[in-house]
């Protein structure tokens, strides 16, 4: 049985805009998968709707067998901490410090009473340092979220969604806001992290030579309909010019270096 | 070209049947202000008791203060200053739940708790101090507690209100991020909300407490403690030195109180 199996999704925005128009996927243990497409092709929606930042209209979810669409509160709340989620802009809390942004990812199974005070478990403390010296930011700890630069932030969102010890990851384009070195290095990390941990990975990029390096299955989605679902070495340039369309000589360019 | 055009044309507005017409409407208003003014100020004041030029320098120059009374006046100064903190520390407090009702982005019900968020902060708008004063007055009796309460009252719509709206402006991304853990309402709030809203909470309730010693300074008069007890009660026996000396006590208070609370809020600003 597969990780993750998404149904028959629709979403479609209360401005009328249609994101997603029936996607089937399925993400297997272990399987980092690569989400490719234009923008507002329903990458974010897609990514957005397993953990229910989005509600979808109809389809299902499930993760591990559970079905997250039909959860209540209560129990959607303790399906999201199963999941990590690493963002595009990092979304980091910009006055709590480098160490309490990576215990945050904790707050999903903390009780009331430590999130009032303020107060984490010990344990939960020494791996939140593990972490961040696993994802190379340990020096700055202490240091105010918004003094880091972009990969160090992004370094932090990592923490912070591994801090979840997650079944699995999403991750929303999570090299759109860096240079490409940066980004390459980021998406590296990102990869090699949760294969250390046997956690799958679903990520929507924009750069199809990430994709090609760092993904195991390619997803390309078009207009919020599946257009490709293939091994990514079975990805060949015409295949690329077919989920970017005609328009996208540009892409499939920088995909070919 | 176009000046021809206009002399041909002319500009309808400058007409000078136009003009003439104008002027006279404005001076039809001008001469209704002057003598409504006339009355207003002329003839309901009563100009023989300002008695001549000296008669007004003597007088004015017998509010000069009593620097002998200023000791009798340092207590309830004090107790001026306390009823602004206090007053000021219940409405920050309370500020908070109704701030949080109050927020289109956090309410929990927009047809319940987020209408009556909006009447309190309302109702404590759009109320005088005094009259928040007079009602706690009549209800407490005299002294400071019904001080504390009627700055209270007048506080907790400003706090709120500001409160609501910084809350409204936050940054909405790292809040997604704090629910994507699956975090509850709670932890959302105290991690997602409440770093990015303390700088300016506290700049606007120390900015508050500033404007209360204003306003305690004022309360006494109607029995609600402090201050401006002792002014009224030295102007009703007409020793106006002891109640220029109140008049410096309170100008001191607010200077002070304006320079501790201008550091604080530079040194908020700044970290």
């Amino acid at each position: 049985m597969a990780l993750l199996e998404i149904t028959d999704l629709h979403k479609k925005y209360p401005s009328g805009e249609s994101a997603l128009r029936g996607v089937t996927i399925t993400v297997e243990q272990r399987e980092i998968v690569a989400i490719l497409g234009l923008s507002g092709s329903g990458k974010s929606t897609l990514l957005r709707c397993v953990n229910r930042l989005v509600e979808p209209d109809s389809g299902q979810v499930k993760l591990d067998g559970v079905d997250i669409t039909s959860l209540g509160k209560y129990n959607l709340r303790k399906a999201r901490a199963e999941m990590g989620m690493i963002f595009q802009e990092f979304n980091l809390v910009d006055r709590l410090t480098v160490l309490e942004n990576v215990l945050s990812g904790t707050l999903g199974v903390s009780t009331l009473w430590r999130a009032v005070t303020r107060s984490f478990r010990k344990e939960d403390i020494l791996r939140a340092l593990e972490l961040c010296s696993r994802v190379g930011i340990a020096d700055h700890i202490k240091k105010r979220a918004d003094q880091l630069s972009g990969g160090q932030r992004q370094r932090v969102g990592i923490a912070r969604a591994l801090m979840q010890n997650p079944k699995l990851l999403l991750v929303d384009e999570p090299t759109s806001s860096l240079d490409p070195k940066i980004g390459a290095e980021v998406m590296e990390l990102i990869c090699e992290t949760a294969n250390e941990r046997h956690i799958p990975v679903l990520f929507s990029v924009h750069d199809v030579a990430l994709a090609r390096t760092y993904s195991q299955r390619v997803i390309g989605l078009g207009h919020g309909e599946k257009i490709f679902d293939k091994e990514t070495s079975d990805l060949d340039d015409s295949s690329v010019e077919h989920i970017y369309g005609f328009g996208g000589a540009e892409t499939a360019v920088s995909a070919r270096q | 070209m176009t000046r021809v055009t206009q002399a041909i044309v002319g500009n309808p507005l400058r007409e000078p049947s136009v003009v003439a017409r104008r002027y006279v409407a404005y001076s039809l208003v001008f001469l209704l202000v002057l003598g409504m003014s006339y009355h207003l100020l002329v003839v309901e004041t009563d100009w023989a008791r300002m008695g001549s030029f000296s008669d007004i320098v003597d007088n004015t120059s017998s509010l000069l203060p009593n620097l002998s009374f200023v000791p009798k006046i340092i207590v309830p100064l004090m107790e001026t200053a306390l009823i602004a903190f206090w007053g000021t520390l219940l409405a920050v407090i309370l500020s908070v739940p109704i701030a949080y009702i109050s927020a289109t982005t956090t309410t929990p019900s927009m047809l319940l708790a987020f209408p009556v968020g909006k009447a309190i902060i309302v109702g404590s708008r759009s109320t005088h101090e005094i009259i928040f004063a007079l009602i706690f007055v009549a209800a407490l009796g005299l002294g400071p507690l019904p001080g504390i309460l009627a700055l209270a009252c007048r506080s907790i719509g400003f706090m709120s209100k500001t409160t609501a709206e910084a809350i409204e402006n936050i940054d909405r991304r790292p809040v997604e991020a704090i629910v994507s853990t699956g975090a509850g309402a709670v932890s959302r709030f105290l991690f997602g909300v409440v770093p990015q809203v303390l700088p300016i909470f506290l700049g606007n309730a120390i900015f508050q407490f500033d404007i209360n010693i204003r306003r305690a300074a004022i309360l006494g008069m109607v029995g609600a403690g402090g201050i401006g007890l002792h002014f009224s009660e030295q102007m009703k026996v007409y020793n106006y030195s002891n109640a220029g000396a109140c008049v410096l006590a309170v100008v001191t208070l607010v200077v002070v109180g304006e320079v501790i609370s201008n550091r604080l809020r530079s040194k908020l600003i700044a970290g």
